[in-house]
């Protein structure tokens, strides 16, 4: 072997095993999270804090003393402890909290959201608004004193989809169908469906969407729901639990499916059990107290009779929709 | 020893292998879902010696490249002829005996390995050919021998083509046996020519190995020179250019890896063993009875069992010329991937080796023990890292994040360790450029029937080497391991070399 290329790999090998010593307890101290101080002779457990906002590139303050990198941020050899670290970005409002530093341990809070000092706001349509409405599929329903507009979320695209403006002044709930077909309404008295999809418009009219009363109650209503495959509507009022079914022309079945003893509370309707649950207050004294919870099962019902005879003769068309 | 007890060892020694690299990749996997904290330390530990070690080996195989390059230039026929006599030698009485173990090996692949013989500056006359076919490769083999042996008989001193008998008692059938048929045809020839064994230095190669114009009078410079020359193997540096533009990505990738394996292995003597084709003194040879007639990995145990004769007073001179094999590829990927791992399979069978050497330092005294312990660490150490440094590094690396969970996550250690992971995998990206410029060096000019923009595949294909080394370097060496431990032998597969022809 000539003798340079001998001396040169021995001194490549010992360097190596000299290299591999020395960076070993540096690397590992570093990434378990000791310091080594070599001046005391002395290894302290340090910790790990690691900050990274939205948007990134913030400065950061640890203990009121500026990081020298900006988000996301890796604070390293941080004794055990709290710190108060502050997220400034300017034109956002500054995030600042307290982070416990515990030793041989990293913390995070990666997920600091900062909000623009000033935001843009705009109006969605000079309309003159009873209430409003978001489909699932992006669509902003306006309910106006002039008709029944719809846009997309951002307003864009604004239309005029039926000429119905006689909103009650107050909207308890909104709901769209399952099928996304119809927004159902109801304030004490009364409920009301919107029919947005024109397919399932009985009458050809001028505006794509129709709206229509389907329950005018006298007692006062609190919940209503929509059932089976959004065919039928589920309203509950201080003195019973109705089913609506929303075919049949100008023949309305509406059927009282139970009659609480005592005013109901409470109102949970499952879809997946066809199950509602409920709460009845018992007036005692002048006081309302809550007493039970109940569930009613619909399925049971007689009403669940009725579907299945209604399926029968619909089967054809059932199943084509699905 | 008795048989018994030989038995017993030998199954010991077959054993040790396997059990080292399944204890070391179960306990990690282990130690990654029970201990992640434990397994981060061992994982970054092992990641910076890995890198140290590659940057290490990385600056031996420039320095390797620089004497490649350095040899180029010389002209070595000159240099035999300056070197005079030694011990009553001269190079003009030196003959090289050129064995060829073949087997199906086409008409085109034998005549390119002939003819390449032919083309060497060496003088003809001074040139043995000895083609050895096995009887049970059929007639056409046989028939492309005696084609050969009547094209070339005229162009060399002598041409001998033998067919290697299929089942004489104690042979298995391996390159060995039929290499050391070959031998023996040769050894009646010299016997009838009255040439001395010590005058004749052979070289064993594969049937696809072409000799670079220089060749023979390197070596024969090298052994007139070697006041030890019988007690030396020859080792010139493999490439595999002869089909390399038309290969696969993955299997230069690997092919290229082993010609760097071995350019760096001639620079770590103390650890360096024969491998593939190979010269030794013909004297040699026949003093340790020809290679072994049952064992896989002929071209490494040969080197051994020079050593255990000579009671470990033997050595491999490095040679700085190359010569160039095919690589082992097929048409499709999935074609080369199972060709490429069952040949690198039977490379990792020179673990068999270990159990050999380990037998034959226990009948042998005259070895001094330290020499023993070094050499057997070295053996073992190479297979065993062969095994587990791919698999280690790809897939038990990132173990204890997947299994440590939340509150390992926290840990420091659990947050560390993916980027001082791929800090260190950065640090060892520069070893991927200088594999890139060696191998823009090492192989031969593109062919014309090669598009040029085929020169970015061979710098781009460097960067999938970590996963491929995982796939076909680490996998089939615990698969051969795995079959040594459980005792179930390997047999020797063949190769099949397939070239297509330039235009």
């Amino acid at each position: 072997m000539i003798k340079g290329d001998k001396i040169f790999r021995m001194a490549g090998f010992y360097f190596s095993v000299l290299l591999f010593l020395i960076m070993l307890p540096i690397l590992l101290s570093y990434s378990l999270g000791y310091k080594i101080d070599y001046k005391a002779f002395k290894i302290y457990k340090t910790g790990i804090i690691y900050i990274n906002s939205q948007p990134s590139g913030a400065s950061v303050l640890v203990n009121g003393k500026l990081y020298k990198d900006p988000t996301p941020a890796q604070i390293e050899e941080l004794k055990p402890g709290t710190y108060k670290i502050e997220v400034k970005r300017e034109g956002f409002y500054p995030w600042e909290g307290e982070l416990i530093v515990e030793p041989n341990m990293a913390t995070r809070a990666d997920k600091i959201v900062l909000f623009p000092v000033t935001r843009e706001m705009k109006i969605l349509g000079k309309l003159d608004i009873a209430d409003f409405a978001i489909s699932d599929n992006n669509y902003l329903y306006y309910f106006t004193r002039s008709g029944l507009f719809k846009s997309a979320t951002d307003g864009s695209g604004i239309k005029k989809i039926s000429s119905y403006s006689s909103w009650p002044d107050k909207m308890n709930e909104r709901k769209f169908s399952p099928d996304g077909d119809k927004i159902l309404y109801f304030n004490n008295n009364t409920i009301s469906v919107v029919y947005l999809n024109p397919e399932n418009n009985v009458a050809k009219e001028k505006y794509e969407a129709r709206v229509e009363e389907v329950l005018k109650s006298p007692d006062t209503i609190i919940g209503a729901f929509w059932y089976y495959d959004s065919g039928y509507i589920i309203a509950v009022t201080d003195k019973d639990v109705k089913v609506i079914e929303l075919r049949g022309g100008m023949i309305r079945n509406i059927a009282s499916l139970y009659r609480f003893s005592a005013r109901p509370g409470s109102l949970y309707y499952d879809e997946k059990s066809d199950s509602l649950y409920f709460t009845d207050i018992k007036v005692e004294s002048g006081l309302e107290s809550k007493r039970h919870l109940y569930r009613l099962d619909l399925r049971r019902t007689f009403f669940d009779s009725l579907r299945e005879f209604l399926l029968n003769k619909e089967t054809g068309v059932e199943r084509s929709k699905k | 020893m008795n048989a018994q007890k030989n038995r017993f060892y030998k199954r010991l020694f077959e054993i040790i292998p396997g059990f080292l690299t399944w204890s070391t990749l179960i306990s990690l996997i282990l130690l990654a879902i029970f201990k992640p904290v434990l397994a981060s330390i061992f994982v970054i530990a092992f990641d910076l010696y890995w890198v140290i070690r590659i940057s290490y080996l990385t600056s031996l195989l420039l320095f390797a490249h620089r004497r490649l390059e350095r040899a180029k230039g010389v002209d070595w026929l000159k240099k035999c002829d300056f070197a005079g006599d030694h011990d009553g030698l001269g190079y003009r009485n030196i003959y090289h005996a050129v064995l060829f173990p073949a087997y199906k090996e086409g008409l085109d692949i034998l005549t390119a390995s002939i003819s390449a013989l032919e083309h060497s500056n060496y003088p003809k006359d001074k040139i043995i050919v000895v083609l050895s076919v096995e009887a049970r490769a059929g007639a056409q083999a046989q028939d492309n021998a005696l084609m050969l042996k009547e094209k070339y008989k005229d162009k060399f001193f002598k041409f001998i083509a033998t067919s290697h008998p299929d089942g004489i008692p104690g042979e298995s059938r391996v390159k060995g046996a039929n290499a050391t048929w070959g031998a023996k045809v040769l050894k009646g020839f010299l016997d009838s020519e009255k040439i001395e064994y010590e005058h004749v230095v052979i070289s064993c190669f594969d049937a696809d190995t072409c000799v670079e114009r220089e060749y023979f009078s390197c070596l024969a410079y090298h052994y007139l020179i070697n006041p030890k020359r019988t007690h030396s193997s020859y080792q010139p540096i493999p490439v595999y250019n002869n089909n390399i533009w038309h290969a696969r990505s993955i299997a230069r990738i690997l092919e290229l890896g082993s010609s760097f394996m071995q350019m760096i292995e001639t620079m770590r003597l103390e650890k360096f063993v024969t491998f593939s084709s190979h010269s030794m003194s013909f004297k040699t040879l026949v003093d340790v009875d020809y290679w072994p007639v049952d064992m896989i990995s002929d071209d490494s145990v040969i080197y051994w069992r020079c050593f255990l004769y000579f009671n470990g007073d033997y050595s491999v001179i490095p040679m700085y010329v190359t010569v160039s094999m095919d690589v082992a590829t097929g048409v499709t990927i999935l074609e080369t991937i199972a060709k490429q791992y069952r040949q690198k399979r039977r490379w990792a069978w020179g673990v068999e080796n270990f159990p050999y050497l380990m037998l034959g330092f226990m009948e042998n005294n005259n070895i001094p023990l330290t020499k023993k312990i070094r050499r057997a660490f070295h053996i073992l150490e190479s297979h065993y890292t062969w095994a587990v440094w791919a698999i280690i590094i790809t897939f038990i690396a990132p173990l204890p994040i997947i299994f440590g969970g939340g509150l390992f996550a926290r840990t420091a250690i659990g947050y560390n360790l993916p980027s001082v992971s791929a800090a260190l995998f950065r640090v060892s990206l520069f070893t991927i450029f200088i594999c890139i410029f060696v191998t823009m060096k090492l192989i031969p000019p593109r062919p014309d029937d090669v598009k040029p923009q085929k020169k970015l595949i061979m710098i781009a294909q460097w960067f999938i080497s970590p996963l491929v080394a995982a796939l076909l370097g680490s996998a089939p060496a615990v698969d051969a391991q795995t079959r040594l431990m459980l005792g179930k032998y390997m047999h020797f597969h063949i190769t099949e070399k397939s070239r297509k022809k330039s235009n």
